[in-house]
């Protein structure tokens, strides 16, 4: 039987993360983006917006007690107009690539980029305001997943490698290993963070949709859309299975056959670009 | 090096001695060997630095201290002097901006001398919302501007329906969107033009750029198109939704209230239309007022030529 690390130090590990590695493609765009001479923000804000640990570092951030309004911003293009040129170059500078398990990580990073498009998609079709907010959901749903890689890798390898011998989840495979699933662990560090409303209950309940109170749109679209991408067989999400979706989420977005096709067909198009930046 | 005016205070005549040789150069100085009527001076003068020799003198640290209290003295620099008596100074209760050991007192004199001015240069009041500059610097901005005949445009900008936001949600709210405002316009503003650029907080919602004449519109443009899609997020999401919210007007009447916006008056200003920043300021406000008359965001720009033709009636 493993040794599971109590949730107590467990909790107290994942709060003092203070930042998280990405891959090594988006580290090859920082460095190229950072040598050219008159770099603009709309710029920065496409490459942060592509990545989930450069999401979670300028989100984390702006919503700091340093600038004074905690848990307000939620969207990368408002994020990076508040933060400057001077502050998101400064804070590129000290990103980091993950050394273990790269293959991994990469899949997870193709399977948060599906989850973007996707609940960003669902979010346009069902008239949200803001639908670039709730593609950062999608973007940084399974930030957990990274951060128990970081800390505990060979733990999460096993339950990956349990994942795939029994056909099960990687959510249900972590319950043998940790005290916490991903999707707490992932609530833990962004709740630390002072990360808006919006992004803390969609990371928490991507898998429980009915338990949201203050996001339930938002936490039904990612829901969603995690299970679409999976179908679609895009990245790696730790697992090969495609769960079941809730059907309370299901009815609540109400999607037609047409705009989940045309969801796929976007799906296609993104997996495609995506490759090429690896 | 800056001059400035200086005042020793010390009864030892060997330490003012040395300090009137090594400080000739460091500006106007002046030397009191009385506490009392070294106090009387700074109270009708306020020189620009104050070095006091401390010597463990209680009543000298409380008089400095009160005065240290009083804002108008808060930008006086005093730099004390300190022997081997004064090992561990509580730097809480001595309210001092640098000290020096009198033993390196002929080494290092003059380097903290021009240290503590160049100190208090660098610092200007700023806001303590938005760390941004305040009326003063913007004035003082405004008139090297036009004494300089340099061509700027300046940017006068105030948040629409902000009192009723402020009512309903509380000061604290207000605040977060009066520190966002001034980021937007912080970064806006410099990414457009990083030389020639400054932007200052006026005070409550009311903020000040100036810049490049040919790219104040665009500036202006893109704060007002930021504000709007970022300051939904300061409602609660049933009012974002519905897009207003109910407040109590000036008369005490609950009324409806939009979504908050940004107005902003422009002013070009080129050769020699105007000699006063209160000029420059006032037409700005002129224009303020002509763009909120529009109920959502948007700017006004004096479009005025600096010499008008006349027009005349026989056309």
């Amino acid at each position: 039987m493993f040794d599971k690390v109590d949730i107590q130090t467990l909790r107290s590990n994942v709060e003092s993360i203070n930042a998280l590695p990405t891959v090594p493609s988006t580290l090859r765009r920082i460095s190229i983006v950072m040598e050219k001479p008159n770099v603009g923000l709309d710029e920065l804000g496409r490459l942060i917006s592509n990545d989930p640990a450069l999401t979670a570092k300028i989100l984390r951030m702006i919503n700091s007690a340093a600038y004074g309004f905690p848990g307000r911003i939620s969207s990368v293009s408002h994020a990076t107009m508040l933060l400057g040129l001077s502050v998101i170059k400064g804070l590129l500078i000290g990103v980091s690539v993950f050394e273990l398990m790269e293959k991994t990580m990469i899949g997870l990073w193709e399977h948060s980029m599906g989850c973007t498009v996707a609940a960003r998609m669902i979010a346009q079709k069902k008239g949200l305001k803001e639908p670039e907010e709730v593609s950062i959901c999608g973007l940084l749903h399974d930030i957990g997943k990274t951060v128990l890689m970081l800390q505990y890798h060979d733990a999460y390898d096993k339950a990956m490698q349990e994942a795939e011998k029994k056909g099960i989840t990687i959510h249900e495979a972590e319950a043998g290993y940790f005290m916490a699933s991903h999707a707490d662990v992932g609530h833990w560090l962004v709740q630390k963070w002072n990360f808006p409303l919006n992004l803390v209950e969609t990371i928490r309940y991507h898998h429980h949709p009915n338990l949201s109170r203050q996001a339930r749109m938002e936490t039904a679209i990612v829901h969603v859309a995690d299970v679409i991408v999976r179908a679609k067989g895009l990245g790696y999400p730790g697992d090969h299975v495609v769960p079941a979706v809730h059907p309370g989420a299901w009815e609540m977005l109400n999607l037609a056959e047409n705009d989940i096709c045309d969801i796929l067909i976007n799906l296609e198009d993104a997996a495609s670009s995506t490759r090429e930046s690896i | 090096m800056r001059q400035g005016s200086i005042l020793v205070l010390s009864p030892n005549s060997a330490i003012t001695d040395s300090l009137k040789k090594a400080l000739i150069k460091s500006g106007e100085l002046t030397v009191i060997s009385h506490l009392h009527s070294a106090f009387d001076y700074i109270y009708n003068h306020i020189p620009d630095l104050l070095i006091m020799d401390l010597q463990g003198d209680s009543e000298g640290i409380g008089l400095l201290n009160s005065l240290k209290e009083d804002p108008l003295f808060a930008n006086l620099s005093v730099l004390v002097l300190l022997g081997e008596e004064d090992q561990n100074p509580d730097w809480e209760t001595l309210h001092v901006e640098d000290y020096i050991w009198r033993k390196d007192l002929e080494k290092d004199i003059c380097m903290r001398v021009e240290l503590c001015f160049s100190r208090s240069n660098r610092m200007v009041e700023v806001n303590p919302l938005t760390r941004l500059p305040g009326n003063i610097s913007i004035n003082r901005q405004i008139q090297y501007r036009l004494d300089k005949g340099i061509p700027f445009a300046l940017a006068y900008a105030d948040l629409d329906h902000f009192k009723p936001f402020n009512d309903k949600y509380g000061f604290s709210r207000g605040d977060e969107v009066i520190k966002i405002t001034g980021r937007l316009m912080l970064n806006i503003v410099r990414n457009k033009s990083l030389t020639n650029s400054f932007i200052g907080h006026i005070g409550g919602d009311d903020f000040v750029c100036m810049m490049d004449p040919s790219f104040i519109e665009e500036a202006c443009q893109e704060v007002i198109d930021a504000f709007d899609r970022i300051v939904p997020s300061f409602y609660d999401p049933q009012d974002r939704e519905s897009g207003s919210i109910q407040s109590c007007s000036r008369e005490g009447h609950a009324r409806q209230y939009p979504i908050m916006g940004i107005s902003i008056g422009i002013v070009r200003v080129e050769n020699g239309m105007y000699s006063h920043f209160g000029e420059v300021t006032s037409v700005a406000s002129e224009m303020k007022h002509i763009a909120k008359k529009n109920v959502k965001s948007g700017y006004a720009v004096n479009r005025r030529r600096p010499d008008p033709i006349p027009e005349t009636g026989t056309g």
